[in-house]
């Protein structure tokens, strides 16, 4: 018998959290998350919140990456969309109330984004593997591209960005990054638990069946075409809700911040956390945002805040980026969470030998 | 009439270029069945290695000064008699730079050169047999190592770097037109299809153009036939950045130095697949035709809009035939 494991009933087995290990582990979390904005100062919370909008995204390239096996380097572009559709849409819509102008921005903003998805994802039942990647990579450029058109300038204030409105939710102004966290905080969990829910359905063993082999899903019944662009959808729809808080996060969003580097981070962040694995990308999204951050912050002690050392900075961060990539692929191609697994699954069997 | 065919000139001077930067990932993909995300950034260090061989060293003080600027008696009593903007001006100018061009272009290939070793000896060598997705995103990660390793280097503003060949104006008439080209340009073109004829050539008749065509066949085949496939990864690679840096110092030229350049291998990229990623024939088809596109746009929607050409085509023409123009079908056996 593995210690630690039992389970009485179906129930018990069937649970998210079926061991009391993992529930602790999750149920620390989200207390630590509830009461970090009540010690921590603004610059971590600034860090908290850019961790949850990039988390939501990733968590988007997970479904279609990770799980439907559909490889994507053009991610960025749907985060773009789903801010500038938030943005341009709060702007056309003023004769809603104020109070409810988010309840109808968002949704629209989350829906066209799955529709792009859903046009960009054609391709992908032709293609796999890298002509995807390329494919939504050629995708990405139009898409920035189109966005930084003088001819679209009016609406999404072309290649110098455009100011964005501040939330309100029923009246509830969200003025602060402490209030950002929050909302942030509470979606960002959702999604988690929305994904985590979704491998336990029909549509979610589609993926999986998809990711395993396309050929073989097909021929198990498994239509290609309504499952591929679901994928699509579903991870564009995840992209846009994290562009649209995006939006609502920062005063002002520029094109250049949805490029190419934004679609790596993604990717990045999935492959060093774990792909096809619920957690993985949280513990991706947590060392790549926060090892650039130290090195920052090392580096402004070495230099004793020398301005002219201090633009060597940004490189050092880019090739440490590419360093941690390649350093897990190379070394822990399953990422941060077969670290953790194997750490719970000694804390399992504890006090016997991990199996 | 003549604009068009002075637009479809240009387009097929900057295809040519394409398909020397094309001919890199291609030979790499034969030779390795990985596609190389970050080869523009290989093309950024070519062009960088050029500058600094051909700008930077020959700028220092202990450098002798024939290689700064050659300037022989016989050529200062030539220029003595000319005018000003006279075709012969241009090329004692380039004769004058001679010695750093060579001098720049061996550096850059050589450095190059080992990059690439170095690249395929660190990075790929330990995922071989790995799946291919986590060779392709190792390249991707060498994408932001390149990019920051170059902007760390090479803190200084790129300056004018020399042109390979004379760079004298050419006018002609043709269908009542003017048409107006630069030598360089022509010359750029020439060097860029000799390149790539001589690698075409190469994987055809020699012996290690062979072994290349044998890995790309089956791996482990070619393995147990007694050919060295880590030697011929690593060939590959060399030959990649080695021709990379020869485009890099020719987009050098052109539109100066800039991280940007990494940019442009993606649109290399786009066009690879558009011609099947295996075909040296179908690549340099696709690059001529999006030159030729590009250039079609750029004459009749406006410069900015060239950029996305290469991106557009590469979408429609995978949609209708997912292996590109001439790629090979894979046959998938479950």
């Amino acid at each position: 018998m593995i210690n630690g494991n039992l389970k009485a009933s179906y129930g018990a087995d069937e649970r998210v959290l079926n061991n009391r290990n993992k529930q602790m582990f999750v149920y620390g979390c989200l207390l630590l998350l509830a009461l970090f904005p009540l010690f921590a100062d603004d610059y971590a919370i600034l860090m908290a919140c850019k961790m949850g909008i990039l988390l939501i995204a990733v968590v988007g390239v997970n479904v279609l990456t990770g799980y439907t096996g559909l490889v994507s380097l053009g991610h960025g572009a749907f985060v773009a969309i789903g801010a500038y559709a938030t943005v341009v849409l709060s702007n056309l819509f003023t004769a809603l109330p104020e109070g409810v102008l988010p309840f109808v921005v968002v949704p629209c903003a989350v829906a066209i984004s799955a529709l792009v998805g859903i046009v960009v994802g054609l391709p992908s039942l032709r293609v796999k593997g890298l002509y995807l990647a390329v494919a939504t990579l050629a995708a990405s450029f139009i898409v920035n591209f189109l966005i930084e058109q003088e001819l679209f300038a009016p609406w999404t204030g072309g290649v110098v960005g455009i100011n964005t409105p501040v939330p309100n939710l029923l009246g509830w102004e969200l003025d602060t990054k402490r209030e950002m966290y929050g909302l942030i905080t509470v979606l960002a969990v959702l999604t988690l638990l929305g994904t985590q829910n979704l491998f336990r359905t029909r549509v979610g063993r589609a993926f999986i069946a998809i990711r395993d082999r396309d050929y073989s899903a097909e021929i198990l019944g498994i239509s290609l075409l309504r499952y591929k662009l679901m994928s699509f959808a579903i991870s564009a729809a995840f992209c846009g809700l994290s562009g649209a808080l995006f939006a609502y996060f920062y005063a002002r969003i520029l094109p250049e911040q949805f490029e190419l580097d934004l679609s790596l981070e993604l990717v990045a962040a999935l492959i060093v956390g774990g792909m096809g694995r619920t957690m993985g990308p949280v513990f991706g999204v947590f060392i790549v945002l926060i090892v650039p951050e130290l090195i920052k912050i090392s580096m402004g002690f070495a230099t004793g805040g020398d301005l002219e050392m201090q633009r060597y900075t940004a490189p050092v961060q880019e090739i440490v980026f590419g360093l941690i990539l390649v350093f897990f692929l190379l070394k822990e191609p399953l990422g941060i969470n077969q670290i953790t697994d194997r750490i719970l699954r000694s804390a399992n069997r504890w006090p016997f030998a991990r199996g | 009439m003549g604009q068009f065919v002075q637009f479809a000139i240009n387009g097929l001077m900057s295809g040519a270029i394409y398909a020397l930067i094309a001919v890199g990932i291609v030979s790499v993909y034969k030779a390795t069945k990985v596609v190389n995300f970050a080869h523009g950034y290989l093309i950024m260090f070519g062009a960088y290695f050029y500058f600094t061989f051909a700008v930077v060293i020959p700028g220092f003080e202990g450098a002798p000064a024939w290689l700064a600027s050659w300037q022989p008696a016989w050529m200062v009593e030539m220029r003595a008699g000319l005018s000003m903007f006279s075709p012969l001006g241009a090329v004692l100018d380039w004769v004058a730079n001679l010695p750093r061009i060579v001098f720049g272009l061996l550096g850059a290939v050589v450095c190059n050169a080992l990059l690439g070793l170095l690249i395929e000896r660190s990075l790929m060598r330990p995922l071989m047999g790995q799946s291919v997705f986590a060779m392709i995103m190792v390249t991707v990660g060498l994408i932001s190592i390149l990019s920051g390793a170059a902007s760390l280097i090479w803190t200084a503003d790129a300056a004018f770097v020399p042109h390979i060949a004379p760079n004298t104006p050419l006018r002609f008439e043709l269908f009542g037109t003017m048409i107006f080209l630069f030598g360089a340009d022509i010359v750029n073109m020439v060097i860029a299809l000799l390149i790539f004829g001589g690698i075409v050539a190469m994987v055809k008749f020699t012996k290690g153009g062979v072994a290349i065509r044998a890995t790309a066949e089956d791996q482990s085949t070619a393995y147990s036939m007694g050919i060295s496939v880590p030697k011929v990864f690593s060939r590959a690679w060399i030959l990649a950045s080695a021709t990379g840096a020869v485009a890099g110092a020719i987009l050098a030229t052109r539109n100066g130095i800039s991280p940007s350049l990494g940019l442009f291998g993606f649109s290399v990229l786009a066009i690879v697949l558009m011609g099947g990623l295996d075909s040296y024939v179908g690549v340099l088809i696709a690059a001529m035709s999006v030159g030729i596109l590009e250039a079609m746009t750029q004459w009749k929607m406006g410069g900015e809009w060239a950029e996305i050409v290469p991106y557009v085509a590469v979408l429609v023409v995978i949609i209708f035939r997912p292996h590109g123009l001439f790629g090979q079908k894979e046959v998938e056996r479950i």
